[in-house]
């Protein structure tokens, strides 16, 4: 089973460097965090933010690639987690056929927030993230907690 | 991103990527480009770090555990059937070098409009060959010096990734 997630948002977690952008279910009742790198955030919360940066990213190159051709993103799924890594796939539609291809859930979100695609993830994937110390930890973070990337 | 215009082959030089440089100063990256014949030219390009990273693991041919962001447009390109051609810096303006990325699928030759940093690490992926026109060439020294001044008299430009190219 899928469950369809919306992008909340993106926070810095000092205790390791890193950024984790926050996926919810429509409902609000499951909550995917997902810890990507500094230049991985960047390029999520550009879409995010809809920003238009002045020269294309590489994420809007890889939507430009995909747009020339005519091919488009179906949805991307976050698939699977194993050793504090997890693993997405992308959907693409091209002449009609779809293609499948491995990506790490920065690219996909990246590309799926450009694309206006669908973003899922594998029912297994939440419930085996759900560690109660960090889902105590994000439920008590205030709105405001979930600002811009500011750096 | 349109249909082309392909440069003249005579007005392009081809070259290669020597080497990457640790800009001590500022958290940026120079890509050395040089020149592909005999010929004694570099060409630097400053990038940012994780552009700079990028391009390093290709030079290297590291193989990293999970796909990175221009592993993931080659796979897309795998998948699609569509084959990289070749990349051409194509214009200098203020400083910023802008770049061109001719694709082509059954024949049909498109191209996209790229940074430098993305074109280098798709074209070392590919892998395909790195162009720079005459007319870059030609007016590059003088900027070169410019952003380098640029670079070091005002540190936090903002963020690396967007100033760079």
């Amino acid at each position: 089973m899928i469950t369809q997630m919306q992008v909340k948002g993106l926070m810095f977690d000092p205790s390791n460097n890193a950024y984790i952008v926050v996926l919810r279910d429509e409902e609000h009742s499951e909550m995917l965090p997902i810890w990507v790198g500094k230049s991985e955030a960047g390029a999520i919360s550009m879409a995010l933010e809809n920003v238009t940066p002045p020269r294309p990213m590489t994420h809007d190159f890889m939507k430009s690639l995909l747009d020339v051709y005519d091919a488009k993103v179906i949805s991307v799924v976050i698939t699977d987690l194993s050793e504090h890594t997890y693993f997405a796939k992308i959907h693409l539609m091209y002449e009609d056929s779809e293609y499948t291809v491995d990506a790490r859930p920065s690219d996909a979100l990246a590309i799926a927030l450009r694309s206006n695609a669908p973003i899922f993830a594998n029912d297994s994937v939440i419930t085996k993230q759900s560690s109660d110390e960090l889902q105590q930890w994000l439920e008590n973070l205030k709105p405001e907690d979930f600002g811009k990337l500011d750096s | 991103m349109s249909i082309i215009d392909i440069p003249k082959e005579q007005d392009l030089v081809e070259y290669r990527v020597d080497r990457i440089l640790e800009e001590a100063n500022t958290d940026t990256r120079i890509v050395v480009l040089a020149r592909q014949d005999a010929a004694l030219d570099t060409f630097p390009i400053w990038v940012g770090a994780a552009e700079g990273h990028a391009i390093k693991l290709a030079l290297d041919t590291m193989i990293t555990p999970r796909p990175m962001s221009h592993d993931l447009i080659k796979s897309f390109a795998e998948h699609l059937n569509i084959t990289l051609q070749r990349v051409v810096i194509t214009d200098v303006k203020s400083s910023t070098y802008y770049a061109t990325v001719y694709v082509s699928n059954k024949g049909i030759e498109r191209t996209i409009d790229a940074r430098p940093s993305d074109a280098i690490s798709l074209a070392l992926r590919a892998p395909c060959p790195i162009y720079i026109t005459q007319d870059v060439l030609k007016r590059r020294s003088t900027t070169n010096l410019d952003a380098w001044l640029a670079k070091l008299d005002s540190k936090p430009i903002g963020t690396p990734e967007v100033q760079e190219t």
